[in-house]
């Protein structure tokens, strides 16, 4: 396995990862979640995270959006190595984290879920006056930009379907411009058609060359849509391979540990 | 149903929504205060059929009168229920603030304005320490701030010791107030301005649209701009036809006029109604969650303070008795009637002021038609269980989706 082992910018290199995780470690009391993780993103590439509960998935997540600091193992961003002590770090690196149900306020509609906590002004009323208008363009033009079609954006999102909520959800994400997004169970709860919605969105936001680091329990989605996927196993890596070199069964094989 | 995995659009299957799925997103949205607005219809007519004066210009003039107090602090409680919190303490709260200003201005001789200003400040404050309390513990509201109204009425005792605790208003200059008319000019000239600049912001909101390239319907939104003017104008002409507009409804249209566009068009309103709808999304949205409590908290402790003057003004007196229970009721009563829900997240200042009115209208139609007590207090609350439970049912309907 090829790494960029260096602190130095390996600037514009298509294979450079954008985010890196080298020997990630994380211990609560005597329980070891994470050891001697290796983690890699690129541009415009799918990673999944399979594993069976208890795996470390969740933990390995937090450590990317900064709500729990790795107590072993470097990060690096673009090369360079990063400390992620807090969420806004991640952020303004440009790591967006989807969670499944925190992200969205159901009275509230599409537009102002959208800008949440960044609202835009317009006019003379700068700073006292909401410009819907200017949200409502900008909203309008990120969700065309990522195919979601949402019919009238001032119904409230408790209204939409499970996929237009998740859609909105990631948009919201993607709004902030970032370079990796990472998905917690995306297409938990969801119905076969909803479910196409959000694999198709996956699909736009890998053509965008954001770099996607899927979480997910559902083994079907992990292999229709990522490029490489990673097996966690009792907090350590087991397995990691191009989708084109898994099976439902060797993944299942190496998720559950009986493939030696 | 087949998804193939090279089509890669998102065209949503639209999802079939029923005709009542329909109704109840419309009513939980933005016809929410139409089936409040009905039933004041229904109110109004009912009365109107039974008294010869109920529509009266200077009946009329009284049910303002009246549903003042409850109005402004229903104001103030709407703000704290979009928050998914409650104040019980309001009563006790105005009774002090009405005390304070009246041991100040006849006990002390400080002038109106000063002792006004100190009043209302004393219940931002209140409500700022309240809140703060509620927010940092985690402890519930409810039963926080009914600690804090038991105080309250220890407060007043003290302030208004039982032996000499009338504090007579009469002769003051708060007795002016209370009777102050606004001049016929500017009871007209006030709200058209007002309105005006309404238009103008529609007017402008409508050039940004068609310049974004975004659906935007010119006429239907002047002629619903045009339509509140003409509303507030008639309102006024009823006022004037008796003795012209009091002063005190004249500050309730200024608060509501401020506080409806605070909650609908400045990130404020936004972020209270994020946090009533899922406080974790909107903190981690990086909105300041707990300074919007308080604020909400806050707000609604100056307006009480404030309603508790006007309360004081309209009797002439303020006295330990003034620690009504009835004003919690009524303007907790007037918020839910008026669509606010007791979950968060959902209710509009306007909310507030039709559930005043209906409630208001109730007691005022009774009286009229020397109804008995018990039949008033059967039928306002009734129509407040009738309420509570249309909000619950709307609630539950309100996100079908994700639960
Ligand atoms: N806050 C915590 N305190 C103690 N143990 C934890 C904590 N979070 C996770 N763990 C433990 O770390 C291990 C990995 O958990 P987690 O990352 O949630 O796995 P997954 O998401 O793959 O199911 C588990 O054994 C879990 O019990
Ligand atoms: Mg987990």
């Amino acid at each position: 396995m090829q790494r960029s082992g260096n602190n130095k910018m390996v600037a514009m290199n298509d294979d450079a990862p954008i985010l890196s995780l080298a020997g990630i470690g994380k211990h609560y009391g005597g329980i070891t979640a994470l050891s001697g993780v290796d983690f890699d993103v690129r541009e415009g590439e799918v990673v999944a995270l399979a594993g069976d509960n208890g795996a470390g998935k969740s933990t390995l997540v937090k450590i990317i959006s900064g709500i729990v600091s790795s107590d072993e193992g470097r990060i690096l961003f673009n090369g360079q190595e990063v400390s992620l002590r807090k969420p806004q770090d991640a952020a303004e690196l440009g790591i967006q984290t989807v969670y499944q149900d925190l992200a969205l306020c159901d009275n509230l509609d599409t537009v102002q879920n959208l800008f949440l906590g960044r609202e835009m002004h317009s006019g003379l009323l700068r700073g006292a006056k909401l410009s819907r208008p200017l949200m409502e363009s900008r909203a309008h033009a990120a969700l065309s930009s990522l195919n979601v079609k949402i019919r009238d954006y001032s119904v409230s999102v408790g209204r939409l379907s499970g996929g237009q909520r998740q859609s909105v959800a990631i948009a919201r994400a993607v709004l902030s411009k970032p370079r990796v997004i990472l998905l917690d169970e995306p297409t938990a709860a969801l119905g076969v058609a909803q479910r196409a919605e959000v694999m198709a969105l996956i699909a736009r936001l890998r053509e965008q060359g954001l770099g996607v680091i899927l979480v997910s329990h559902d083994l079907g989605d992990v292999l229709d849509i990522a490029d490489r996927i990673v097996v966690l196993r009792l907090g350590r890596k087991a397995a990691e391979r191009p989708v084109a070199e898994w099976t439902r069964s060797s993944l299942v094989a190496a998720i559950t540990g009986t493939d030696h | 149903m087949n998804t193939t995995r090279q089509q890669v659009s998102v065209t949503t299957a639209p999802a079939k929504i029923s005709f009542r799925q329909n109704l109840l997103e419309a009513l939980s949205t933005k016809w929410r205060v139409v089936p409040v607005l009905l039933s004041l219809a229904l109110i109004w007519a009912i009365f109107a059929s039974q008294s010869p004066v109920f529509l009266s210009a200077r009946n009329l003039t009284n049910l303002a009168d009246q549903i003042a107090t409850t109005s402004i602090v229903a104001l103030g409680l709407v703000l704290v229920l979009v928050v998914a919190e409650i104040d019980l303490s309001v009563a006790g709260l105005a009774a002090v603030c009405a005390g304070i200003v009246g041991v100040l201005v006849v006990n002390m001789d400080v002038s109106l304005s000063i002792a006004l200003i100190i009043a209302i400040t004393v219940g931002g404050l209140y409500g700022l320490l309240q809140g703060s309390m509620i927010v940092y513990s985690g402890a519930p509201a409810f039963i926080v701030t009914l600690g804090f109204s038991l105080m309250l009425q220890g407060v007043l005792l003290i302030l208004l010791p039982a032996e000499s605790g009338l504090v007579p208003l009469a002769g003051t200059d708060l007795q002016f107030l209370a009777a102050y008319r606004l001049p016929t000019t500017l009871s007209y000239a006030l709200p058209a301005a007002v309105g005006l600049i309404g238009l103008a912001m529609r007017l402008n909101d409508h050039r940004q649209r068609v310049a974004y390239g975004l659906p935007s319907n010119l006429m239907r939104s002047m002629a619903i701009g045009v339509a509140i003017i003409f509303a507030s104008l008639a309102v006024v002409a009823i006022f004037n036809a008796y003795r012209g507009v009091p002063l005190t409804v004249a500050v309730l249209a200024g608060l509501i006029a401020i506080l409806s566009y605070a909650t609908t068009q400045t990130p404020f309103g936004i972020w209270l109604y994020a946090i009533g709808g899922n406080r974790e999304a909107a903190r981690r949205a990086g909105i300041p969650v707990n300074w919007m409590k308080m604020a909400a908290f806050s707000i609604l402790g100056m307006l009480t303070a404030l309603g508790g003057v006007v309360a004081a003004a309209r009797v002439l007196g303020v006295s330990p008795a003034s620690a009504d229970q009835s004003l919690l009721l009524e303007a907790i009563a007037a918020a839910v009637i008026g669509g606010t829900s007791l979950f968060g997240g959902r209710g509009s200042v306007w909310a507030a002021i039709l559930g005043a009115l209906v409630i208001g209208s109730i007691a005022n139609g009774m009286f009229l038609i020397n109804a008995s007590t018990q039949l008033r207090l059967l039928v306002q609350g009734g129509v407040l269980v009738a309420a509570v439970i249309a909000d619950a049912l709307i609630a539950r309907s309100g996100s079908s989706s994700s639960r």
